[in-house]
C-alpha cells in the first residue's frame, strides 16, 4: 500500500524517486484501507491518507461524518474494524506511537480534585519527565497557553477555556512530533481562539505535525495547509486548501459543497 | 519509574482525595476504640469469672472477623467506581492518550486501590493488636500475620468489583460481589460448623456429607479468613477439598484479573 502511494506521489511530482525509507521519514501519519464499523454501521468507510512530517492538517465533515471516529483510532482508544494506522512508523496499538503525540480532546476534562499543576505533572511523568526537567517543561507550556500563575488552583475552580488551555498546554510537554487537536477552540474567547492560533503558528517552525478536527472553517483556513472533507465515513476531498478553493468561494462554500454531496 | 508504579501511586494518591475515605478511616477507627471497654469488663460465664486475658483472647478474634469482612464493603465502595469514575473525569484520557499500556492502567488501579484497603485494615488490625496489649500486657502472636493473609480476600474483591462493574452499572456490580460472598459464607461456614468439634462431640449422628464439587470449587473467602483465625489461634484448620483457600482465592484472582485485562483491551473508549 505505502508502495503505490509512494508511486503515485512520483507520477504525480515527476521527481525522481528517493529510496522508500527516506520517503517514509516524510510520512507521519498513514491510514491504509481503514475501515470502523459499530454494529452495521459504518463509521469510517475504506480510507486512506497521508499526513507529512511538519504538516497543518485540517479534517472537516459534518456532524457524524466519523471525525472523531479517525481521531479516537489514531489514539487507539478504539481499533479499526480492518486497515492499519501508523504514527511515525509505529503502528497505533503500540503505546510508543503515543510517546511524541500530544492530544487536545474535544471536550476537555481534568480531574476535578486536581490542580492544572498536578494534571500536568502527572502527563510529563508519564512520557518520562521526572524533576527539574518536567518543572521546567511545565514552566514553558503554561507560558505558552498563558495559564502562569493559576496553575495550583484545582481544575474545579477553571473555566471551560482555562480547563482547555491546561489541556493545550499538556499537549505540548514534551515536543510532541504530533499534535492532535479535536476542536481545540471551543468554549474559548475570541482572545483565547488568537491565543491557540498564535500557538500553532509558532509551532510551524518546529516541523511539529498538527491533524486539526474543527469545525470553526475561520482558523481552519488561517492555520493550516492541506484538509480533509469527511462525509459518511468517507474522504470525499484531500488536498492543499488554496487547491480545493476557487477564486470565488469561500471554505464554507466548499464545504458545504462537499457535505451535501455525501448526502 | 515503571508506568505500573506510577498509576498506582496516583491510585493511592487519588483515593485518599476523597473525602468519604477520611469518614470511612474514622469511623472504623471509632469503632476500634470502642471495643476498648470490652478488656478491662468483668465477665462471668458458667459461675467462674474470666480472666483478662481470656477475654482479651476471644473479643480480639471476633473484632479480627468483624474487621476483616467489614473491609469488603470498604474494598467495593472504593473499587466500583474506578472505571466509571475515571471515564467521567477524564483520568482514562488522561494515562491512555499516553504511552501507558492497557493492562499498566489496569493493574496499576487495582494495586492501588488494593494497596490502600491492606494497610487500612492493617492499621485497624494493629490498633486492636495493641490495645491489647496495652490493657492486658499479652502479644497475640499471628495477629498482623493473619493480618496479611486476609489482604487476599481484599484483593479478590477488588478485582470482583472491577470485573463486574465492565459489564453492569457501579451499584448492582457492588451487590452482585455481595451476594458472592454471602453464597460463599453460608457454603463454607456451614461446612465448618458441620465439621466443627464442638458439634461433632454434641451431636455424633450429625456428620457432614461430602460437599458437593461447586462447593470445593467455589472462592474460598470465608476459608482463608478461617485460616487466618487458626494462624492466630494456633489451631488447626480445617479445609474443604483437596486445595488450600488461599491458593483458590489465589486462583480466582488471577483468573479474573486475566479476564479483566482481556474485556478491557478490547474497549472501546
Amino acid at each position: 500500500m505505502l508502495h503505490e502511494y509512494y508511486k503515485s506521489r512520483e507520477n504525480k511530482t515527476g521527481a525522481s524517486c528517493l529510496n522508500c525509507i527516506e520517503k517514509r521519514l516524510l510520512i507521519m501519519i498513514a491510514i491504509d484501507s481503514v475501515i470502523k464499523k459499530f454494529g452495521t454501521v459504518t463509521a469510517v468507510d475504506n480510507i486512506t491518507y497521508r499526513v507529512e512530517t511538519g504538516e497543518y492538517f485540517a479534517l472537516l465533515g459534518p456532524n457524524g461524518a466519523g471525525k472523531t471516529t479517525v481521531v479516537r483510532m489514531l489514539l487507539g482508544f478504539i481499533r479499526p474494524t480492518s486497515g492499519r494506522i501508523t504514527i511515525d512508523g509505529i503502528p497505533v496499538s503500540d503505546p510508543e506511537a503515543r510517546k511524541r503525540v500530544g492530544y487536545l480532546a474535544e471536550h476537555h476534562m481534568i480531574p476535578y480534585y486536581l490542580s492544572g499543576f498536578e494534571y500536568l505533572r502527572r502527563h510529563a511523568s508519564l512520557i518520562g519527565l521526572a524533576g527539574k526537567d518536567a518543572l521546567m517543561e511545565m514552566d514553558r507550556v503554561l507560558e505558552v497557553v498563558s495559564m502562569k500563575g493559576r496553575e495550583k488552583e484545582k481544575s474545579a475552580a477553571y473555566s471551560k477555556g482555562m480547563k482547555q488551555r491546561i489541556g493545550l498546554a499538556a499537549a505540548l510537554l514534551g515536543q510532541p512530533k504530533v499534535l492532535i487537536l479535536d476542536e481545540p477552540v471551543t468554549g474559548l474567547d475570541p482572545i483565547g481562539i488568537r491565543g491557540v492560533r498564535n500557538i500553532l503558528e509558532n509551532l510551524r517552525d518546529d516541523g511539529v505535525t498538527v491533524l486539526l478536527n474543527s469545525h470553526f472553517l475561520s482558523e481552519v483556513e488561517r492555520t493550516c495547509r492541506t484538509l480533509a472533507i469527511m462525509n459518511n465515513g468517507k474522504i470525499l476531498v484531500k488536498d492543499s486548501i488554496r487547491s480545493i478553493i476557487e477564486d470565488d468561494q469561500t471554505l464554507e462554500d466548499v464545504f458545504i459543497k462537499y457535505a451535501q454531496k455525501g448526502k | 519509574m515503571n508506568r505500573f508504579l506510577k498509576i498506582t501511586g496516583y491510585t493511592i494518591r487519588d483515593q485518599m482525595r476523597h473525602k468519604s475515605f477520611y469518614v470511612l478511616l474514622g469511623l472504623c477507627l471509632v469503632f476500634v476504640l470502642m471495643i476498648r471497654g470490652c478488656y478491662s469488663g468483668q465477665y462471668v460465664v458458667n459461675g467462674r469469672q474470666l480472666d483478662n486475658i481470656t477475654v482479651a483472647w476471644y473479643v480480639s478474634k471476633i473484632v479480627f472477623q468483624v474487621i476483616g469482612s467489614g473491609m469488603f464493603l470498604i474494598v467495593i465502595l472504593l473499587s466500583m467506581k474506578i472505571f466509571s469514575r475515571d471515564h467521567e473525569d477524564g483520568s482514562l484520557v488522561l494515562f491512555l492518550s499516553r504511552p501507558v499500556f492497557r493492562q499498566q492502567y489496569i493493574l496499576g488501579r487495582i494495586a492501588g486501590t488494593w494497596f490502600l484497603c491492606l494497610v487500612f485494615m492493617f492499621i485497624l488490625h494493629a490498633a486492636i493488636f495493641l490495645t491489647v496489649r496495652v490493657k492486658t500486657g499479652v502479644t497475640i502472636p499471628g495477629y498482623l500475620t493473619a493480618s496479611l493473609v486476609c489482604s487476599v480476600n481484599l484483593l479478590f474483591v477488588a478485582v470482583s468489583v472491577c470485573f463486574l462493574s465492565l459489564y453492569l452499572p457501579d451499584f448492582i456490580s457492588a451487590v452482585f460481589t455481595v451476594g458472592i460472598l454471602f453464597v460463599g459464607y453460608i457454603s463454607d461456614g456451614g461446612y465448618q460448623i458441620l465439621n466443627s468439634e464442638i458439634l461433632k462431640t454434641a451431636v455424633p449422628s450429625a456428620a457432614a456429607s461430602p460437599p458437593a464439587l461447586w462447593r470445593i470449587l467455589y472462592p474460598k473467602v470465608y476459608m482463608v479468613q478461617a485460616y487466618a483465625d487458626s494462624i492466630i489461634s494456633h489451631s488447626g484448620f480445617n479445609k474443604m477439598g483437596p486445595i488450600h483457600p488461599v491458593l483458590n482465592v489465589s486462583f480466582f484472582i488471577i483468573l479474573i484479573t486475566t479476564l479483566i485485562l482481556a474485556v478491557f483491551n478490547k474497549k472501546e473508549i
